[in-house]
Parts: structure tokens; sequence; C-alpha cells
């Protein structure tokens, strides 16, 4: 232990910090008042940010690169990096395991505009309904159990080129975030990394769900708005 | 429980008693609101005090000038001590005075690592997830800071 060290724990031990304000009463007392409504939640993402830019260690294929904003949506954290890292390009899409929508370990959200999906897959705890083929899909829905107490969350990767932007979902507690542009990585636990499309995140219930192949905002947003 | 790390946390950032009482009481409104975005997995303690930095930082951006700290050295012998001559006392006091002052004028991001590793007593780990950033940045700022102090608090002081 160095001279400066020892004086610092010194220092640290004799320091008078003022007594601690009782806070309790005051905090049980805001707690009883009903929680205010903010249309978009900035505050929330804002805590979500100091609170995550440390703890997700980006799992992704090693991104050893400047992360430049972070923030959550639902169980879904999404990072603005320098580069992203390099994923195998060509895969075949690998969803998990084909599934009878009746096997998914929880309610799954139907879309009457969408109708029944081409195939369902589960992997882990997660359920993607696909349209079209794994060769050419039309759409991806998948829905995330998005329980605050599983350590799986699903992560994407931003760079130069992709566009964010938030948007109003009705039944959503909070802004629903658009992503285009550029593909952006995504990482879903269990399965490999991968390119992605246009994709909208959002959360609804104990579910964050991701919309990923449609076109426009609209009709990302039509889509989101059908489920139930 | 967390009552008097999360208030002493706020302090080191705002600076103040009553800017650092709002921020604690709005971080356990906003952290007990947010509870289902906390991984079990995960310790409490610094998932808390990352709301509090953050509710303390809010402030402090919002106060047109961050004032030093609402701190000081105790100068009384304390119980347990052992008893310094009155000379060595003095010295001990000073010497801590100017490194209060000292720890106060390091830049920002310098002093909330050294009031988190040494007035707070937090792991590395701990002022990582407080402050938000990574561990390594927590060791790079730490070593700069105790360079700095080093250079204007020296041993024979």
């Amino acid at each position: 232990m160095s001279d400066l060290d020892r004086d610092l724990r010194d220092l640290a031990a004799a320091i008078d910090f003022p007594a601690t304000p009782d806070l309790s009463a005051r905090v049980r007392g805001r707690l009883a008042q009903p929680e205010r409504v903010q249309p978009y939640r900035w505050v929330a993402i804002a805590v979500a940010v100091a609170v995550l830019a440390v703890s997700v260690g980006l799992a992704v294929p090693d991104a050893r690169t400047a992360i430049f904003r972070l923030f959550h949506v639902g169980s879904v954290s999404i990072s603005f990096v320098e580069r992203l890292p390099e994923v195998q390009p060509g895969r075949p899409l690998d969803l998990g395991e084909p599934i009878s929508p009746t096997e998914a370990p929880f309610r799954l959200l139907h879309s009457e505009l969408l109708g029944a999906p081409d195939t369902v897959y589960r992997r882990g705890g997660i359920v993607t309904l696909l349209y079209g083929t794994r060769e050419r899909v039309r759409l991806l829905v998948t829905q995330i159990p998005a329980s605050g107490f599983t350590p799986e969350i699903g992560k994407k990767l931003a760079a130069t080129g992709t566009r964010v932007e938030f948007v109003e979902i009705a039944g959503s507690p909070g802004p629903g975030v658009w992503i285009t542009g550029r593909p952006h990585l995504v990482s879903l636990p269990g399965g490999p990394a991968r390119l992605a499309s246009n994709t909208l995140i959002w959360q609804r219930g104990p579910l964050t769900i991701r919309i990923e192949g449609a076109a426009t905002i609209a009709q990302a947003t039509r889509i989101a708005e059908s489920l139930t | 429980m967390h009552q008097g790390i999360a208030f002493r946390t706020a302090l080191l950032i705002t600076g103040t008693t009553g800017d650092a009482e709002e921020a604690a009481q709005d971080a356990f409104v906003k952290g007990f609101r947010a509870l289902r975005r906390f991984r079990t997995e995960r310790p409490f303690r610094p998932w808390l005090l990352a709301i509090v930095a953050n509710e303390a930082r809010n402030r402090r951006r919002s106060a047109s000038r961050r004032q030093g700290l609402e701190l000081r050295a105790a100068t009384e012998i304390r119980p347990g001590d052992a008893a310094p001559s009155p000379e060595a006392a003095a010295l001990r006091d000073e010497r801590r005075q100017l490194l209060l002052r000292a720890v106060d004028g390091l830049p920002a991001e310098q002093r909330l690592v050294v009031g988190c590793r040494y007035f707070l007593d937090l792991s590395e780990a701990e002022t990582a997830t407080t402050l938000g950033i990574r561990t390594g940045t927590v060791k790079s700022r730490l070593a700069r800071a105790l360079e700095r102090l080093r250079e204007e608090v020296p041993a024979d002081v």
C-alpha cells in the first residue's frame, strides 16, 4: 500500500459526511402516489442507459469497438457502435426448433392482419413466428418473455448508417424503436448473431416483441397494434 | 438499508446536501418503480447506485455551477485513535485537509472515481456500474487521479 493510498484511506475514515437524512418516509409517500405516465419515458431510458452501459457486456461476436450509445427496450438492448463485428454471411436462418403453436411456453400473440404463420420456432424461452420460408422470409415476429428476472437478453448492434426512431405503439408502456437503414446485428440467446433488416421492437405486457421485415414504419406499427 | 451509501454517492456528485438528498430520494422512487428491470443475478447495490448517480448528475447539470464538496475531514481525535502528540495531530489534520482539497480539485471524472473507491469504499466493479463506465476506465482514471494527487500533495507535506 502506497503512502498516498494509506493517506486516502485515513482521510476517508476521517471524513465528516453529513448525516443521512431519513428518506424512507418521503419515498414511501411518493410511491403511494400514482406514477406519472409519460408518453415517452425518456427518464426510464436514461436510467436504463446508466444501468446497462456497464452491466451488459456485449456477448455478440467480439465487439471490441467503441459504444456510442446504448439503450434498452424491454429485454433487448440496443447499442450504437463504431463498427459491427463480422458475422458469417449467407448462413441459413437459424431460429431454433420448429414447434406447434400450442407448444409455446407462453400464450403467443397472434395477428388477424397477418393470419397464421407458416412456421413457429422456439429457442429457449423465445418464440419466433415465420411468415414465408427460411430461405425467403417475408416477416418474422419474435416474442421474448420479458421477465426482468431472467438473464436472457437480446442484443442489437447498430453502426453508422442505421437509423433509429422512437414510435408510439398502442398498448406499449414505452416507446417502440424502429430500426432501418443499413442492416444491424441482432443476437438472441442461444442463436448465432446475424444481420437484420428493418425491425420494430416494443414491449407488450410481459413480452418484448420484434417484427423484422416490414417495409415501412406505418406497416410495422399496424402489424404491431394488430397483435393480440 | 442503502440510504446512507445512496446519499453519500449523490453528495459526491452534486456537492451539496440539499441536491444530494433530493437526488437520492428520486433515485429510490425510480429504482423501486424500475425493479422489474433489475436482474436478480446482478448485485443490487451498484444497480441502485447507478440510478442515484444518474439522478445526481441530472441535478448537477441543472445547477449553474458545481459547488465544492460540502465535506470536511474531522479534526477531532476519535475514540480508539492512538493519542498523537499535538504537533503530529496538527500535521496529520493539515495533510488531510490538503488532500481533501486536492481531491476536490480533481477533474470531475477522476474525483468521482476516487470518491467511490476511497470515500464510499466501493469495489472497482461497483464503481464501474455506479458511474456507468468500464472497470478498465475506473483503473485508468484512478491511476491518473493518484498521479495528480501525488504531485499536488507530496508525501513530505
